[in-house]
């Protein structure tokens, strides 16, 4: 491995951990402060429907830490299987479990393994259903051409390396599937110091 | 990310801003706007046909 794949390989064990770190935060402490809105403020701000607020598990609705509402255009149907990439606290795979229904699939996949087990609790509490695989989005864990939607918040911007995050979640769908993402881009080039800082990149 | 969906092989791209996005503390807002960093919403679909993806970089 060159120098520069090297230095990048420990940037990114780095940032992993971060990442987990951070999230972990939000799910501990969900009324403490953060870079980002999160819980029910966001929630609300990007449009969720109330009735789903109400209805999810109160833990899952005060961990949310997206950037937007990726149920707006994904257009769920009964019996579909759908991959929410980057699960967290389980609110978007949680209604995607309810809109695919008992014949549909919802599987999640996250970097923590303990946020992973949550999940699955919360949405069997939540009258769903759904599997969480751990993993990272660079290598899904899932099979090749197995979904019929990929859904994803705020997560892909947290990898270095998004091309293979996109040729990941291309060869996890069906033909025919699509995705509904909602992600942070920048217009400009991040500095070094922000790429090579996982506290400011994971925030 | 429009760009690398494109050459992925998806189709059908779209995309728009989630308008009211913005971070919590005042001073990563404004880094965030000296960047244009944004939230979007994006869809796309993957052809019925397969297409190979593009090598990776």
């Amino acid at each position: 491995m060159s120098d520069g794949a090297e230095a990048q390989a420990s940037l990114e064990a780095v940032l992993k951990d971060e990442i987990v770190r951070m999230y972990q935060e939000v799910a501990d402490n969900p009324t403490g402060t953060f870079h980002f809105f999160h819980g029910h403020e966001a929630a609300e701000l990007f449009g969720y429907a109330p009735d789903w607020l109400e209805r999810a598990p109160a833990s899952a609705v005060a961990s949310f830490a997206g950037v937007g509402n990726p149920h707006e255009r994904s257009d769920l149907q009964p019996g579909e299987t759908v991959l929410d990439l980057g699960s967290g606290a389980g609110l978007d795979a949680i209604i995607a479990s309810w809109r695919v229904g008992a014949k549909g699939k919802v599987i999640g996949v996250d970097l923590n393994p303990s946020m992973c087990l949550k999940v699955q609790a919360l949405a069997a509490e939540a009258g769903g259903r759904m599997e969480c695989q751990v993993g990272r989005m660079e290598d899904i864990p899932v099979p090749t051409a197995s979904v019929d939607v990929v859904i994803s918040n705020g997560v892909i911007n947290l990898s270095f390396r998004k091309r293979r995050v996109i040729e990941e979640i291309f060869r996890v769908l069906r033909p025919g599937g699509r995705i509904s993402i909602t992600d942070i881009v920048s217009a400009k080039q991040l500095s070094q110091s922000i790429i090579n800082d996982p506290k400011l990149w994971a925030s | 990310m429009f760009r690398l969906l494109e050459e992925t092989g998806f189709t059908r791209i779209r995309s728009a801003v989630v308008p009211r996005f913005r971070f919590r503390k005042e001073s990563t807002q404004n880094s965030a706007e000296a960047y244009g960093v944004k939230a979007v919403m994006m869809t796309a679909l993957k052809p019925r046909g397969d297409i190979e993806p593009a090598e990776a970089t």
